[in-house]
């Protein structure tokens, strides 16, 4: 049985920022709007946790928003 | 001459086939025989005329990590039949552990289990540092079976110290904790336990979050090289996507490794009900694929518990409550006090005086409570104080320090229509009882009973017989727990025997037994009648035994 | 690895609205905050919140009444978080 499309994420690389995971991400984007667009899809690193935004090497990263 | 005989009770022997009336005999800690009819004198004998005799029941997620070290029966698990627990999980274990990081450990188990710090002052004296001194000291005192998982965030503070919640690991440190890993199983850990959300005291990412996948993977090679060892996880089970992520990565490490993976807990809740549905059609896809991806599932629903000394989000919908209950303690009590701040409030509850919303809210107990107001529903308290609910709420409170804890029971994970079938897919693990955790806010004991008085019973969602397969030989082979699990001939002897009529679990109460006298919240069993582990009677006519016959479960 | 976000000048950036809030039963007892938010696709979906994050999505916010959070775009909220 195939695997059924799901949100794409990554996880970070040995000490990525979180500029340069967006940037890796969305290169399409300006990195101002990328990492905008990182941060509204990632509620769980930018919203519930102290300090917010801390990334951390287990982390999922959404990189588009939910799916249909 | 045999050392047990159960006479006469419907035999549920695990397998899931129709439960038979016979008699099981016991020697030397095996069951030797499962007849319809054993001759032959036995030093005990146990009635089972009109009850179940079942295998013992599995619990593969608890934190009696630090409880096992003065109540070896897991108090008041065994009661209600659990013959086996899994602690360790979330990444959290007692070993392997320096003594100089001793103090790190506590702060983590007081914020995820709620122990009072006497626990680990008074309780026990600490006698280990690696895993087989851990279980050196526990192993000896234990009524209950025990299947521990080693914590993913002690192996990572044992080699990294205090970097294990600031960095990724070298090569080198990722090595030792291979090695570190590898030790743990050979001296009894059933597999490894790790944590995506789980914090410590001060807030901060326990260790385990700080792993990056390449780490896990590296020590789940250790997991399959030590023969098909189970890698437990706690995913962000607050989001759909995020735990479908997390299946896809366990399913990536179960195929690579050829190890089961579990992850819990699943939730169902009316606001959400896409969740357990595309999970387990996630589940699905990577089983068709292979990959042993296990969600675990509560039975029990799971209620919301407040006091007016915190802000709970149970008044969101109330400005002024929430504006109030904001405040610092003392300007919080200052406005409770002031009949212009009250009045205000009182109207955010509308013409009902709040009646609605709180009426049947319960007094829990365990705290500044009067006893005699414990399990009276608020809307009666009102009637009796001929107040308005949310008035007597605040007076109540006021009147007591705020210390005043209410409950609005099941309030999630309480639809037993929709619970039910997930419990009964072939692909759930019931289990996520969390036992010896979340001491002072809820019970988390008797899920086993609640499987049987709601979803067998009153909702018929699974056969007797199909219960206790999930409970037992499902589990056992779950996680590859060796001659447990089935009630046959060879197998160890952890039987239950209980009243399929009135099995179930009691009323939600405190308990004053924690050390230093801290308060839990327990259950007490109903309906069970005889408890034995390994061969021996631990539990009959509703009191323990002086047996200490459990042991470290082998993996098979 | 932490980072903390300036107010960007893509300020009005395409993004997700709260369309609902609703309060949920949490795993530890808890009352949590059950956010619905339209993102930009059109997909509707939900992000739970405990407690503290609850709150200060509603401080954040601005409001004192979860219903007030209907119709707030969402990186404004985060971005006062």
């Amino acid at each position: 049985m195939p695997l059924s499309r799901q949100r794409r994420f990554v996880t970070p690389g040995p000490e990525e920022t979180l500029e340069a995971l967006a940037a890796r991400a969305l290169p399409e984007e300006p990195l101002e709007a990328a990492l905008e667009r990182v941060r509204g899809w990632n509620l769980h690193i930018f919203g519930m946790r102290q300090p917010r935004g801390l990334l951390l090497g287990s982390d999922v990263v959404f990189v588009e928003p939910p799916l249909a | 001459m045999f050392d047990v005989l159960i006479r006469g009770g419907l035999v549920v022997d695990g397998s899931g086939a129709p439960g038979r009336v016979a008699d099981v005999a016991v020697n030397e800690g095996r069951i030797v025989a499962v007849e319809p009819h054993i001759d032959g004198g036995a030093r005990r004998t146990l009635e089972a005329a009109g009850r179940v005799v079942s295998p013992g029941f599995i619990d593969p997620h608890t934190h009696f990590d630090v409880q096992l070290l003065w109540d070896g029966a897991a108090k008041p698990a065994l009661e209600h039949g659990v013959t086996a627990v899994v602690p360790g999980n979330c990444s959290l274990s007692l070993a392997p552990l320096k003594a100089k990081d001793r103090a790190a450990l506590v702060g983590m188990f007081q914020q995820i289990e709620e122990l009072p710090p006497a626990a680990f002052t008074e309780a026990f004296e600490w006698t280990w540092e690696d895993f087989a001194g851990y279980r050196a000291a526990v192993e000896p005192g234990l009524q209950v079976n025990v299947a521990p998982l080693v914590g993913h965030s002690l192996i990572r503070l044992w080699v990294m110290g205090a970097d294990a919640n600031r960095r990724a690991a070298t090569a080198d440190e990722i090595s030792a904790m291979q090695d570190l890993l590898r030790a743990s199983l050979d001296a009894g850990a059933v597999g490894l336990s790790t944590s995506f959300i789980d914090v410590d005291e001060n807030g901060r990412p326990v260790p385990s979050r700080f792993a990056p996948f390449s780490e896990l993977d590296a020590l789940a090679a250790v997991l399959g090289e030590r023969g098909e060892r189970m890698l437990q996880v706690v995913p962000e089970f607050y989001d759909t996507d995020i735990t479908i992520a997390r299946i896809d990565q366990l399913a990536d490490l179960s195929l690579r490794h050829g190890i089961p993976t579990t992850f819990s807990p699943v939730f169902d809740s009316r606001l959400t009900p896409d969740n357990v549905p595309r999970t387990m059609a996630r589940v699905e896809e990577q089983f068709a694929r292979g990959a042993r991806v296990w969600p675990q599932m509560q039975t029990r629903p799971i209620d919301i518990s407040f006091s007016l000394l915190r802000p709970s989000l149970f008044f969101g919908r109330l400005p002024r409550w929430v504006r109030v209950l904001r405040q610092p303690l003392e300007t919080r009590l200052a406005s409770l006090r002031d009949p212009s701040v009250t009045d205000r409030m009182l109207a955010d509850c509308g013409p009902d005086g709040g009646a609605a919303m709180m009426s049947e809210l319960v007094v829990r107990g365990g705290d500044a409570a009067p006893a005699a107001l414990v399990g009276m529903t608020l809307g009666e308290i009102a009637r009796q104080r001929d107040e308005s609910c949310a008035r007597a709420l605040i007076n109540l409170s006021l009147e007591h320090g705020l210390d005043v804890a209410f409950v609005a029971a099941s309030r999630g994970h309480d639809d037993t229509g929709r619970i039910g079938p997930m419990l009964a897919h072939p692909l759930m693990h019931i289990g996520a009882s969390d036992g010896g955790a979340h001491l002072a806010s809820f019970a988390t004991y008797g899920d086993t009973g609640y499987l049987f008085s709601e979803f067998v019973r009153k909702a018929g969602a699974l056969t007797l017989e199909a219960a206790v397969k999930k409970i037992t030989s499902d589990t056992a082979q779950i996680w590859g727990l060796k001659d447990r699990g089935r009630l046959a001939r060879g197998q160890a002897a952890d039987v239950v025997v209980f009243d399929p009529a009135t099995i179930g679990r009691g009323e939600e109460r405190p308990e004053f037994d924690m050390p230093g006298d801290g308060m839990r919240y327990v259950r007490d069993a109903i309906g069970v009648d005889a408890v034995v582990v390994n061969g021996q009677i631990v539990r009959e006519g509703g009191r323990y035994t002086d047996a200490r016959p459990g042991e470290f479960c082998g993996v098979s | 690895m932490s980072l903390v976000l300036a107010a960007p000048a893509a300020a009005r950036l395409e993004c997700a609205m709260v369309v609902g809030a609703e309060i949920v039963a949490g795993h530890d007892g808890a009352a949590e905050l059950l956010v619905r938010l339209r993102h930009e696709n059109g997909v509707e979906a939900p992000v739970v919140l405990d407690p503290a994050t609850g709150f200060g999505v509603m401080e954040a916010a601005g409001v004192s009444r979860l219903d007030d959070l209907v119709g707030r775009r969402w990186l404004d909220i985060l971005r006062e978080l």
